[in-house]
């Protein structure tokens, strides 16, 4: 109730889980794709040789950056997973009656992926 | 729900229907699909790689890594196909999403066909590094090297 009061104080009308779902899908597709165009040209410096290859590897090769591509990995994930109940709805009309466990169903999945996901992925940062 | 107005968020259509008669849009509804089905498989299965084997298996990426990687063929096909599949899924959402955010006009053929440009000038980079890149034939790093 208290979260409906904060949310309603940002927009005027009450938010849906369907509204969410739906704008995580866009926010963390157009995240992975900015993300594909700088993942493309740094890749592409594998032509350049060695040294500067191994330079641009360099750049990503620290604690914010890797943060970052924590939030890659969970936005994948998210799209993914949102991704295939979607073509679960368009392909099975009969599921739309469970449109809300679906999507909880999604996120509480990414949720629980990202937390053995985000571990491995800054052990290499962690101060142990 | 709606109060009929297109706010930050966006409103989520009622679900668009399904494209029926022959045409683009109908291309699109089942290329985005087929091809999401097959970057479950092909994106997630690269960020596990990149992200947690390598480094469960003790190795690093660096030059070395990708001239092996590359060395076989099976490791350029699955990154062509992530690429093209990738890149053109993402284009096509980003223009899904600019036609619902920007009214027939202009500025919208100018968004849709400035994000078309930049997706098939990125494609020819990267799909010819995966294809020709040679370790072989890489240039010298600066002038006097």
């Amino acid at each position: 109730m208290r979260l409906a009061r904060a949310q309603a104080r940002v927009v005027s009308y009450r938010v849906s889980w369907a509204q969410l779902a739906w704008f995580g899908h866009r926010l963390s597709g157009i995240g992975v794709l900015v993300y594909l165009f700088v993942h493309i040209v740094e890749t592409s410096m594998v032509t350049l040789g060695p040294s500067v290859y191994d330079a641009t590897l360099g750049l990503f090769r620290n604690l914010p950056v890797r943060l970052g591509e924590i939030v890659l990995m969970a936005a994948l994930v998210y799209h993914s997973l949102n991704g295939l109940k979607v073509i679960l709805l368009d392909f099975f009309p009969a599921t739309t009656a469970w449109y809300r466990p679906l999507t909880y169903g999604v996120v509480i999945a990414t949720a629980a992926a990202m937390v053995p996901l985000s571990i491995l992925m800054l052990a290499p940062y962690a101060p142990w | 729900m709606s109060v009929g107005r297109t706010v930050w968020l966006g409103n989520p259509p009622a679900r668009k229907p399904r494209p029926v008669g022959p045409g683009r849009e109908r291309f699109w509804w089942w290329f985005m699909r087929l091809s999401g089905l097959a970057l479950v498989v092909l994106a997630l299965g690269h960020m596990l790689i990149m992200h947690v084997l390598v480094q469960l298996s003790g190795q690093e990426v660096s030059f070395a890594f990708v001239t092996s990687r590359w060395g076989t063929p099976f490791w350029r096909i699955y990154d062509a196909l992530l690429l093209v599949l990738a890149l053109v899924h993402g284009a096509n959402g980003a223009r899904v999403v600019i036609t619902d955010l920007v009214p027939r006009g202009s500025v919208r053929t100018l968004l849709v066909s400035g994000l078309a440009l930049l997706a098939a000038a990125w494609l020819l980079l990267g799909l010819f590094v995966v294809v020709f890149f040679n370790p072989d034939q890489a240039p010298a790093v600066g002038p006097f090297s």
